[in-house]
């Protein structure tokens, strides 16, 4: 992209600016690259589980990834289940199209991306219907802090 | 005054429009920054990967795993095998994990499989469960199956 020496006329090296752009675009493009990699699908109404110690993802599996969020509804202590941002009042609502989407994938991982403060019951309801559905290779999200 | 009045009237071929460097070199440094600063804070989504039982398919022969049970109390209190361990307020679960740590170590020696199975009440938070989680991910533990209600 740039080009020239180190010095002018006279010998004596001088800045060039040319070069300098080169570098501040190169890490402008790796820090946006990093930055829009990393950031979270977020679903503002539920806050994940920190976990330090949860493993990356799998940049392999991300295609057949598919995200269950678990809301908490706090005045009923109980999960709101919202897949591809729809509410499901009834959860069962839900095998035929996981069933569907293992039927066009076979490596599909189920996401269960649930509220750190949701009762373990209702996580136990969401792993019977994923396995109702035939699906055995599930993953809990958790977030790095 | 007369002449700043004939400085602003300058000449159209006098009028420098040319591309300038300083400038733009003042927004990338400041685009960067906003950049690194972000980096810096940027919160990633973690996964603990697991099987649930019952829907994989084998066609050898396997062979049954030592167990290890892991019950959440309500209240956030773990216990392993019935032994209480740690505190309900302990994020980090010391306990729990050093002693998972030293059973992987000795099934490692004695070239089994530890599995263990989660016993989390109904009213424990899910928070605790991926704490144990956590634990048994720095115990070097991976196989995990989950159970309804209580051990008993």
């Amino acid at each position: 992209m740039a080009g020239g020496g180190g010095g002018g006329d006279s010998g004596e090296p001088e800045f060039q600016i040319a070069p300098m752009i080169d570098v501040l675009l190169v890490l402008l493009v790796f820090f946006v690259t990093i930055t829009s990699a990393e950031v979270l699908k977020v679903d503002k109404k539920l806050t994940l589980p920190i976990s330090p110690n949860a493993k990356k993802r799998e940049q392999s599996m991300v295609k057949h990834e598919m995200a269950i969020n678990l809301r908490w509804n706090k005045d009923i202590d109980k999960g709101v289940l919202v897949v591809d941002d729809k509410i499901f009042e009834n959860w069962a609502d839900l095998i035929p199209i996981l069933q569907d989407r293992k039927k066009k994938d076979d490596n599909l991982r189920v996401v269960i991306r649930g509220d750190a403060q949701l009762p373990a019951s209702e996580i136990q309801r969401i792993m019977n219907i994923i396995g109702q559905a035939g699906i055995a290779d599930i993953a809990f999200a958790a977030s790095n802090r | 005054m007369r002449k700043k009045g004939r400085a602003r009237h300058k000449k159209s071929s006098e009028v420098h429009l040319g591309f300038q460097i300083a400038p733009m070199v003042d927004v990338v440094f400041v685009i960067l920054l906003y950049f690194m600063v972000a980096a810096a804070n940027v919160q990633t989504e973690n996964e603990h990967i697991t099987k649930l039982p019952g829907t994989v398919p084998t066609d050898t022969e396997t062979l049954m795993p030592d167990e290890i049970s892991i019950r959440i109390e309500d209240d956030g209190q773990v216990y392993l095998n019935d032994d209480p361990l740690d505190s309900p307020e302990s994020k980090n679960l010391p306990e729990l994990a050093g002693t998972l740590y030293q059973l992987h170590e000795s099934s490692v020696a004695s070239q089994s499989d530890v599995l263990v199975t989660i016993y989390a009440n109904d009213l424990a938070r899910y928070t605790r469960v991926v704490d144990v989680l956590d634990a048994l991910s720095r115990a070097k533990i991976s196989s995990v199956t989950f159970q309804a209600g209580s051990a008993e």
